[in-house]
């Protein structure tokens, strides 16, 4: 019915647009996370529905059902206002919740920010081997005959030969009737690409800084899913010592002690010879600290690793600086300074909740 | 609508043999075309309303997708639809099984009857298909001349107001209208019943004191002519609606009444009666805190059965909440199991207030008077000499929802292009809003601009 379908495409356009208009809301609460499915992420829509005049709170009493004695408690919601199915229709109380493409949303983001999309690395642009078995050609391994073209090619010989006959037919296939089918290659443009998110979890990142990652990775990752493909994760934290965590971990856990960030990076560089090696990935690092680093020796060795090994594998590397109460954020300094000119290297301070949708921009707005 | 919507022979000889069977119980209905329609179209068909064709709106679009949803994730799922037309257009939905097919066009011949013969459904118009695609029609053009945004906003702004109607207007017009000398004069003049009636409908409800506001703006708000129009499609729309509210609880029991006395009266087969029983029980199924329409109708329909009432009066003369008075007593009340819940304020759980039967049924009673909505009159058009509307809301211990009607009387003043007032009460205190389009203002008093 496709009538309906036009409603349905105005009713969701107009969601959008309201979407649009609060994705500011949405870049600085936690509304949205742990609403993303595989390909979606569910969003409630406040006040789409038109106000009117109807009952409020005080008539949440009404006839019901059952068995019970006074004072026990009712089962099953009573619906607002519903008292006996008349003052039910309103239905203005719950919220509306709607699907949104994890596209669409990235779209709105990157109008929003302003983002560029994301160029191909280098001039030798990653080619992932594509392709699928719709070609047919004569020669091929058994297991990839073509049935049907070989028989239709043994019965058209038969019957050319004047030896087919129709009561008792008989088709036996000569190798040259067989044929085979094979992979007609298709080469892709590279579309795989790893996000390193790399969380300091010292005593001093408490809960509002993990709020303010975990929303400003939630974005980064829809921003980037929305360029490439086959998009992997990678958690790591890290105090004195750094480790690979799964996302529940990454977002909950709370370690204390020092902080020493060049474990981190090195397990990183680890990670970036062995298993995700620049030839065949786009790799995305992200660094969120409160910039409390152990000491100014630990400080140098990572600028040093980050200059000599990690920047020259990298698409980006960005470090996003978390304001704490206890956080000195002297690491940000030293690594500007340090690393001045460095094409590579963003980094960003993020100083409450209002200053990620500025941090994310500055991350992802370099198109890289 | 994709595909045949015919019903396959083996149906349409049942539906032939139960409208036999309906007739001969005693329930006279008109034309019924059955229709069978997919799932989804169902769907698409129920946020329409019922009918396939309507105006352009975002508002069908969200209802689809919400009835969809509950149908993907099978929590909601729609057996029939039958709207008040004649014919009556019954569409039924391809999954059923053959026993809920059987059940549903008994079910939709219980509904034809009731349509035809309850007194509250007798203003209404049977053509409606037509008048709705009109209705399309028309909006369309305005879309097309004012642009899909104008269109669309005021068509918002006047939705708001489609429940500030009148509930018993339409039936006193009515009976104004057959009552005499109207019909045949304009029969005389030849003009047509409905043309006649659409002129008694709109003409009463000009000046103040009114309840029917919708109709008081269709006529007086200072809109463009395309406004106005709109104003009365929706106006038209809302009233053609009004007696479903009013009679929900009658209608679904009737209809299950008689679904549930046709089938057990020979139209089952042997080997459906355990199905029949589980679909039966299904959709007449009731949980503490939410009385369904349909248990509470058929046990009305059944109690007024074993006190030798006659039934087909009933269904004639009575809207849910007269129903209500004439059949519940302490006896319906504690057969039926029904109870007062309320919220307890200090533990915040919603509870079981009280049993007792004078209580469970003055409850009832409110709930359902005046079509379940709140009672807003428009009591003054030219407040303080300046053409500020002033309604009140006939408070009766159910308060307004404060912030949405906030909301409502902002858009009513934009409308009206001057203020509005409304007195209401919040609880026991009276309550004035005002809104001159941008704000609002709440206190014990109207609000008056300092001159």
């Amino acid at each position: 019915m496709h009538r309906i379908e036009r409603d349905r495409a105005r009713f969701r356009e107009i969601v959008r647009g309201r979407l649009r208009s609060d994705l500011r809301k949405y870049l600085s609460t936690s509304e949205l996370l742990g609403r993303r499915g595989e390909h979606s992420v569910t969003i409630p829509i406040p006040q789409i529905e038109l106000p009117r005049f109807h009952f409020g709170d005080n008539s949440k009493t009404g006839v019901g059902q059952g068995q019970g004695e006074k004072g026990q408690p009712v089962e099953g919601d009573a619906k607002d206002g519903e008292g006996a199915g008349g003052a039910g229709e309103e239905a203005g109380q719950h919220v509306l919740e709607v699907d949104v493409e994890l596209e669409d949303l990235a779209r709105m983001l990157g109008e929003e920010l302003e983002l560029p999309n994301i160029e191909p690395r280098g001039d030798k642009a990653l080619v992932s081997d594509g392709g699928r078995y719709s070609g047919v050609r004569d020669t091929g391994p058994k297991s990839l005959r073509h049935f049907r073209r070989t028989f239709r090619n043994a019965l058209r010989r038969t019957i050319a030969e004047g030896v087919f006959d129709p009561t008792a037919p008989e088709v036996i296939p000569m190798p040259e009737d067989e044929r085979f089918r094979w992979k007609k290659r298709a080469p892709k443009p590279d579309s795989s690409a790893v996000i390193f998110h790399v969380m300091d979890v010292s005593g001093s990142m408490g809960r509002e800084q993990k709020d303010v990652v975990r929303i400003k990775a939630f974005w980064i990752d829809t921003w980037l899913r929305s360029q490439y493909q086959n998009l992997e994760v990678v958690y790591i934290v890290h105090d004195a010592v750094a480790k690979i965590v799964d996302q529940q971990s990454f977002f909950s856990l709370r370690e204390s002690g020092g902080t020493k960030i060049s474990s981190a990076y090195e397990l990183l560089l680890q990670l970036v010879r062995d298993k995700y090696r620049p030839e065949d990935w786009n790799l995305y690092p992200f660094h969120y600290s409160d910039g409390d680093n152990w000491s100014a020796r630990d400080t140098e060795k990572c600028i040093s690793i980050l200059r000599d090994e990690l920047l020259p594998r990298v698409n980006q590397f960005c470090y996003g600086q978390v304001k704490s109460a206890y956080g000195s954020g002297q690491f940000k300094k030293d690594l500007d300074t340090g690393l001045e000119g460095e094409e590579k290297l963003v980094t960003a301070s993020v100083n409450d909740r209002e200053g990620i949708a500025e941090a994310i921009r500055l991350f992802l707005g370099k198109g890289r | 609508m994709a595909g045949k919507t015919e019903l396959p022979p083996q149906l349409r000889h049942e539906a032939t043999r139960i409208e036999r069977i309906a007739r001969a119980a005693g329930l006279d209905f008109g034309e019924v075309a059955f229709e069978m329609v997919d799932a989804r179209d169902v769907n698409a068909l129920a946020a329409y309303g019922g009918f396939p064709v309507r105006y352009p709106s975002w508002r069908f679009g969200m209802d689809f997708e919400r009835l969809d949803k509950g149908r993907q994730y099978g929590l909601s799922r729609i057996y029939e639809l039958v709207i008040n037309t004649d014919p009556a257009y019954a569409w039924l939905v391809r999954t059923n099984s053959d026993m809920e097919q059987k059940l549903v066009m008994a079910h939709v011949l219980g509904h034809a009857d009731f349509f035809k013969h309850n007194v509250w459904f007798q203003p209404t118009d049977r053509r409606m298909l037509d008048r709705m695609a009109d209705h399309g029609t028309r909006i369309r053009r305005a879309i097309d001349l004012h642009g899909q945004d104008a269109v669309e906003a005021f068509m918002d702004s006047a939705l708001v107001l489609d429940n500030l109607l009148d509930p018993f207007l339409p039936l006193r017009e009515h009976m104004k209208v057959r009552a005499g000398a109207t019909r045949a004069a304009g029969e005389a003049a030849g003009a047509s019943f409905e043309a006649v009636r659409e002129r008694a409908l709109g003409s009463s409800s000009s000046r103040p004191p009114t309840f029917d506001i919708l109709g008081f703006l269709a006529e007086r708000a200072p809109v463009a002519e395309w406004q106005r129009e709109l104003l009365r499609i929706v106006r038209a729309e809302a009233y053609y609606f009004l007696p479903q509210r009013m009679t929900k609880i009658m209608n679904e029991g009737w209809a299950s009444f008689w679904h549930s006395r046709i089938l057990t009266g020979g139209v089952l087969d042997a080997s459906e009666v355990v199905e029949f029983a589980d679909c039966h029980s299904g959709a007449t199924a009731s949980s503490p805190g939410n009385l369904n329409p349909y248990k509470l109708g058929i046990e009305m329909f059944r109690t007024a059965e074993e006190r030798g009432l006659d039934l087909f009066r009933l269904r004639r003369v009575h809207n849910d909440a007269s129903f209500v008075d004439e059949i519940v007593d302490e006896d319906f009340v504690a057969r039926n199991a029904l109870f007062l819940f309320g919220r307890n304020g200090r533990t915040g759980r919603t509870e079981v207030v009280d049993r007792e039967a004078r209580a469970v049924k003055e409850r009832l009673l409110l709930d359902l008077s005046w079509g379940g909505l709140p009672q807003i009159e428009l009591v003054d058009d030219d407040h303080a000499g300046r053409g500020e509307l002033v309604l009140r809301h006939h408070h009766d211990g159910r308060d307004l929802q404060l912030s949405h009607a906030a909301e409502t009387l902002k858009s009513l003043s934009r409308l009206w292009g001057a203020s509005v007032h409304i007195e209401t009460r919040e609880e026991a205190n009276v309550r004035w809003m005002s809104s001159d389009g941008a704000e609002i203002r709440t206190g014990e008093r109207p609000y008056e601009r300092a001159s």
